[in-house]
């Protein structure tokens, strides 16, 4: 077994203390200005990417980040970076509460909708009828409009958690619709978004498109229904015989690496098992809100800033900026998210000014977007520019999403 | 359908009140609850006589009717053959019945849960209030210890009108009201606050909003001569008030009913009223608004 030697391994881990410790200055700079944290963690990848550093100092960004000459670290780094990436995939489904779409119900139903199936149709009509724009080869037609189409679809529930918590209406109508909705636009997106990754590749026949849909069904069924009533029964036994935060967090981690195992061995993504065990233990109510924030917390602060730094670290975004993606891509998911949520609020019977404010509170797309665009970069679905695109889309949505819902919001006040 | 105009109208007074009567074990308990609760409401009470009518099963509930002392006189009896949840509904609504007394038992079986018994199955479909008592007396239960879930919701005032009602026709000298705030979405948005500072500000500037709400709505329930007690208590709907209601030894929970009708679905993704259902943690009072403004 070939071994890191022990230089390898100090560069390993003062690349992950470097990324760590800026990523964390930058967040807390950004907080100043009012940025999320994702944005921060982003900037400081590029200023240590190939972006800046690369170009002003490529001898200390080959040194730090040796990805292509050293490959004993660059294994170990992406490594770490994938378990990061299901890490917050699992954290990403604890975060989903079914019971809050059942709780809303008609209002959510049709505004999670309308807030998917809009964006998904302009997304994949663009992206099929016109792949050239995005320098997309016609033989990959149809996974990238589909991917596309979920890119546009997805929402980031923790930003429009954190918007409608700023903007004091988190316990209002508008704010529980919001979230319900977006709980829905999450999980209907992280399915298609599995299946797209299941499906991509060489030599995949109808016979595997139709066992990838039923793997993918099947195990859903199963860790929500079954899964669940188990962990429901064991949660409380460990919380009150094993101990404690430890017995508790051990099962949960486990369950998720378990089941992510289980997806990858399957040939559906990891991040799908991971997402789905994520979702199992954290509708349960037996889960302690303390375990649930031990969790959030060592996810939020440790793997989630190693993976955005590392967006950056892979990717030059001045040399991959393309204007006409940017554009196209902004364009894309402001009309397909914002029109087809109003349209489902409205048709739900909400009023329009409520109704354009949900549009755009559920437009912030945020690190649940750039996840998925990593993903798809990684997978080779999408090229760089896209890529860029798709992270440029991200932030500009999740910035523009609280003053734009404050507009329509006032609005509403000021008709009434 | 609808004699008394009953949509739109308050779900207090309580002016009919209906009770399921059978042979079956604990019918002259829930009988007896429910003369009672007649008595004290000034309300008349509706005999849902369960079975198909005959001169011997008449004679049977004739003799329940002597023993638990009901006054079949001021009564209004009524044959239901069909023992669906259905037709108990319609029958309700066709007589009008502000109130239905159904016994119950606290927790069922897995099984029996997930099909859904009668009394479970009226209680997500119900379009008038429903009573349902864990242990009917014959004496009557005391209903000292009452609890409403002030959730953030526009049936809220009605319920707690409603409850105010209840307490002061039972002699009950003080309500605590209880609403809950949910954790696990506050949470995430918290997620990446700056400071322990900040977020237990943010907590505490929240739990000061609902109590204020609650004092609001309160107030406008004319609750003189009650002592009410307002608490907001962070943890999951439903679950939340159930286990409060357990610790603080109610007597009575009273709760909104569902804004649309539960179904199995509901039954494996638990919430709300669901967790109640699912254990009952006393007595509980599910205040059906019939869309009327307090």
């Amino acid at each position: 077994m070939s071994k890191l030697t022990p230089n390898d391994f100090a560069i390993f881990l003062l690349a992950i203390s470097t990324m760590l410790i800026l990523s964390r200055a930058g967040a807390e700079l950004g907080k100043k200005f009012g940025l999320p944290i994702v944005t921060a963690e982003i900037v400081v990848g590029v200023i240590l990417g190939p972006t800046l550093l690369g170009n002003i100092a490529p001898h200390i960004y080959n040194r730090l980040f040796p990805f292509a000459s050293n490959a004993g670290v660059s294994l170990a780094l992406d490594s770490l970076f994938s378990l990061a990436v299901i890490m917050l995939l699992f954290v990403a489904g604890l975060e989903l509460q079914l019971s809050q779409v059942l709780r809303q119900g008609k209002l959510a139903v049709f505004t999670g909708l309308g807030s998917m199936a809009a964006p998904f149709l302009s997304g994949f009509v663009v992206a099929w009828f016109v792949p050239q724009w995005f320098g997309i080869d016609r033989s990959n037609q149809f996974q990238f409009a589909m991917f596309f189409g979920t890119a546009m679809s997805i929402s980031a529930l923790p930003v429009i958690a954190r918007i409608l918590l700023d903007l004091n209406i988190f316990r209002t109508e508008i704010g529980r619709v919001v979230i319900a909705s977006a709980i829905l636009n999450d999980l209907a997106g992280w399915l298609l978004f599995s299946f797209i990754l299941s499906i991509w590749g060489p030599e995949k026949g109808i016979t595997d498109i139709s066992h990838t849909i039923i793997y993918i069904l099947a195990f859903s069924v199963f860790m929500l229904v079954i899964g669940r009533i188990v962990l429901n029964r064991i949660l409380p036994w460990i919380q009150s015989n094993l101990s404690w935060p430890g017995g508790v967090l051990s099962l949960s981690l486990g369950t998720c690496l378990l089941c992510a195992a289980f997806t990858e061995y399957i040939h559906i993504h990891a991040i799908f098992g991971a997402f789905i065990a994520g979702v199992a233990i954290g509708d349960s109510v037996h889960l302690e809100e303390k375990a649930r924030d031990i969790m959030h917390q060592f996810v939020t602060n440790f793997f989630a800033p190693l993976f955005f730094v590392s967006i950056g670290l892979r990717v030059d975004f001045i040399q991959h900026f393309n204007v006409l993606i940017v554009v196209i891509v902004l364009v894309v998911a402001f009309t397909g998210k914002v029109f087809g949520a109003t349209l489902g609020a409205r048709l739900a019977g909400m009023t329009r000014r409520s109704a354009l404010a949900v549009g755009f509170g559920l437009n912030a797309r945020g690190a649940v977007e750039i996840i998925l665009g990593s993903l798809a970069l990684d997978a080779g679905l999408i090229t760089q520019p896209i890529f860029v695109a798709l992270v440029i889309m991200a932030l500009v949505t999740s910035i523009t999403s609280a003053p734009l819902m404050l507009y329509f919001m006032q609005r509403e006040q000021e008709e009434e | 359908m609808d004699p008394r105009g009953l949509k739109g109208r308050s779900p207090f007074p309580f002016e009919m009140i209906g009770v399921m009567v059978s042979l079956s074990a604990g019918s002259e308990e829930v009988l007896a609850e429910a003369g009672y609760l007649a008595n004290i409401f000034g309300a008349r009470l509706l005999l849902i006589q369960m079975g198909k009518q005959t001169t011997k099963l008449q004679t049977a509930f004739d003799t329940i009717y002597e023993r638990t002392g009901t006054n079949i006189q001021e009564a209004a009896r009524v044959w239901l053959e069909e023992m669906t949840v259905k037709a108990l509904l319609t029958l309700c609504k066709e007589h009008s019945v502000d109130l239905l007394i159904l016994e119950t038992i606290q927790r069922e079986g897995v099984l029996r849960y997930y099909l859904g018994s009668l009394a479970r199955g009226i209680s997500r479909a119900a379009k008038c209030s429903l009573l349902l008592l864990t242990e009917p007396k014959v004496g009557g239960t005391t209903f000292r210890k009452i609890i409403v879930s002030g959730v953030s919701h526009p049936k809220t005032s009605l319920t707690l009108g409603t409850a105010v009602y209840f307490a002061k026709q039972v002699g009950a000298h003080a309500i605590a009201i209880v609403t809950e705030l949910d954790q696990p979405t506050l949470s995430m948005a918290t997620a990446d606050m700056s400071t322990v500072d900040t977020l237990t500000n943010l907590k505490q500037q929240i739990v000061k909003d609902e109590i204020e709400r609650i004092h609001g709505i309160v107030e406008c329930c004319h609750p003189e001569g009650l002592k009410i007690t307002e608490e907001a208590i962070f943890g999951r709907l439903g679950y939340t008030i159930r286990q409060y209601a357990r610790n603080y030894g109610a007597d009575l929970l009273v709760i909104n009913s569902p804004d649309a009708k539960y179904g199995i679905i509901d039954r494996i993704f638990t919430h709300d009223m669901e967790y109640i259902l699912e254990d009952l943690p006393c007595n509980v009072l599910i205040v059906h608004s019939r869309n009327s403004r307090h």
